[in-house]
């Protein structure tokens, strides 16, 4: 007896232990602009809000290119992940040559400045430069194709498809985990709101009996969001959604708040006291309160010149948890960049 | 709403028990199963004395399931695909497909804006013309407000063909080109639902040459304004609708719609 109440009261690692532990398999990461100014560890949500032209989903694409690199790759460093992505496309406007455009540009960049790195160390005559350079192309398309292996694709036309392919989800990256021996850990999910409008009209099915749930709006966000709780207990992933918002939306919810006052669950109205409500939030409590953060982006009015061509600027806001500035970003063929 | 009873025939294990214990437990049907906690239900089955039985039954649902979602793809699966199936249409004017990057593209959906009187019908009637000729495919026009105009068709096919000047074979060539557009007139949208339905279930069915390539809807406006407005909410739902029906046929029959 006394041997056992020791052993329970030791305990069984210390804090120290548990904390080298945890940041080892479930360590931080830093996405790429704008996401870039909280650290975030898989079990994060991350809700990307904004209206429908505004790079949400050139953002998730610029971040599953982060994942998908790999960090060193023949000597040149991507600084990379190299970690496979999930894109579960409601929305059905993925475009893959853009995704392809892209991972080409990061890995000519980085390449070609490594290049050149080297040929002003170390000052290569012209023949080595030559087949050097072709060497290097050669690389390219290997790892262009690994990386893109990397990326996995599902598109869901309806709500009945999203749920079918959240339940099966498991099996299918038990599979790719043994096939490939590289886990998951970015799960992108584009515009969570897509069906939002179907589902809600067809929720008025009489329900019969209490023991069955009807297809309706509310338990479909239920049933989502327990699946995507359960797989992100069992592969250690972060989530990205994205949501549109609608301009009709706004109006709406200024008239509203001007008739009422505003409840505890506000806490945009507290940061944003002089600006307008950026947006009314229209999803389901459930997967509200499943949400750790959130960030708005939209187009603002202005256009900027860079090498010597326009380009519209966005803006990126934290708004959970509520960071006090804007960041200013551009789109260019590279991706997404931070602007001043 | 696929009740649990016609799987029986070709999964053995969805037996009569398997049903019975479904429907204690409320599910009747697929849709009842996808809302259902896989764990709790593994639970409960293994309460049950024939709980090997039940749980085969629940792994071949968990199969049925698996078929109703489309397949996963990688990258570059999706990069062959896009190669090799999604061309592109040139519209026959080229402005237009400067801006549009070399013309509309299979498996996308173009949309054509701007007040009335500029020239979006034109634009609609030289993009079938050119695709019915150059790229000998069908072209399914489908037409809301009474402009299809099959002279102005014609002409557009005489302007750009460039064949010498023997009547008969110019007039084989117009017939062809015209009997490749099929044009349908809709005047509301549970009717442009009823022609996107039947159009998808003829291309599933058959697959040979002739294929359509090209879907023009002239003009989807004048079907969703008059159901949108007010507190909308099958408005909303209809419109989302009719647009993910045109995004599946774009995608999976690689035709491009205007």
């Amino acid at each position: 007896m006394p041997t056992s109440a020791k052993w329970w009261i030791d305990g069984d690692e210390s804090a120290a232990e548990m904390l080298a532990r945890v940041s080892a398999e479930r360590s931080v990461s830093l996405l790429p602009p704008p996401l870039h100014r909280l650290p975030l560890r898989v079990g994060n949500v991350v809700e990307l809000v904004g209206p429908s032209p505004s790079a949400k989903t050139l953002i998730l694409i610029q971040a599953a290119i982060n994942t998908i690199l790999p960090s060193e790759w023949n000597g040149v460093h991507y600084g990379g992940l190299e970690r496979s992505v999930m894109f579960i496309d409601l929305d059905c406007r993925f475009d893959i040559l853009c995704l392809s455009e892209m991972l080409k540009h990061r890995i000519m960049n980085l390449n070609g400045s490594m290049n050149k790195m080297n040929q002003d160390q170390e000052d290569i005559g012209m023949q080595n430069f030559d087949t050097r350079r072709k060497s290097n192309i050669a690389y390219d398309e290997e790892l262009y194709t690994l990386c893109m292996r990397r990326f996995l694709y599902v598109r869901c036309y309806d709500s009945f498809e999203f749920l079918s392919t959240l339940k099966t989800m498991h099996c299918h990256l038990q599979k790719e985990k043994e096939v490939k021996h590289s886990s998951i850990h970015l799960l992108m999910i584009d515009s969570i709101g897509a069906f939002y409008w179907v589902d809600r009209a067809t929720s008025f099915l009489p329900s019969g009996s209490t023991n069955r749930k009807s297809l309706s709006l509310q338990s479909v966000f239920e049933t989502v969001v327990q699946e995507i709780r359960k797989l992100v207990q069992v592969h250690p992933m972060l989530v990205i959604a994205t949501k549109t918002t609608t301009f009709g939306d706004r109006n709406f919810a200024n008239e509203a708040h001007r008739k009422y006052l505003p409840d505890t669950l506000d806490f945009r109205n507290a940061a944003t006291n002089t600006r307008q409500l950026p947006y009314q939030e229209n999803m389901p409590s459930v997967w509200q309160s499943f949400v750790t953060h959130r960030v708005h982006v939209r187009p603002s009015d202005h256009v900027t010149i860079v090498d010597r061509q326009n380009h519209s600027l966005y803006l990126s806001e934290w708004l959970l948890p509520s960071l006090s500035y804007l960041d200013k970003f551009i789109v260019q063929d590279g991706g997404v960049f931070l602007h001043n | 709403m696929a009740p649990l009873k016609s799987l029986e025939p070709e999964f053995s294990a969805i037996d009569s028990h398997f049903q019975m214990f479904c429907v204690s437990l409320g599910i009747f049907t697929v849709e009842d199963f996808l809302l259902y906690d896989l764990h709790k239900l593994t639970g409960f089955a293994e309460q049950k004395p024939n709980s090997e039985r039940l749980k085969q039954g629940i792994t071949q649902l968990l199969s049925v399931v698996d078929g109703l979602h489309k397949p996963w793809m990688n990258g570059m699966d999706l990069l062959e695909d896009a190669k090799q199936n999604k061309h592109i249409l040139s519209t026959g004017c080229e402005g237009i497909d400067m801006l549009l990057g070399g013309g509309l593209r299979e498996g996308q959906l173009t949309e054509i804006v701007g007040p009335s009187s500029s020239g979006k019908t034109q634009v609609c009637l030289q993009a079938a013309s050119s695709v019915a000729k150059k790229h000998m495919g069908s072209v399914v026009y489908i037409d809301t407000c009474n402009s299809f105009s099959p002279q102005r068709v014609a002409s557009f096919v005489g302007l750009v063909s460039n064949l010498p000047f023997d009547q008969g074979a110019k007039h084989k060539i117009l017939q062809n080109v015209m009997s490749n557009i099929l044009c349908h007139s809709v005047f509301d949208i549970f009717a442009m639902f009823g022609v996107l339905h039947q159009l998808e279930f003829k291309l599933r069915s058959q697959k040979g040459d002739n294929q359509v390539q090209l879907l023009i809807v002239d003009s989807i406006s004048s079907l969703i304004t008059p159901i949108l407005g007010g507190s909308g909410l099958h408005g909303h739902a209809l419109m989302l609708s009719v647009g993910y029906l045109l995004k599946k046929l774009a995608h999976e029959h690689n035709i491009a719609i205007l």
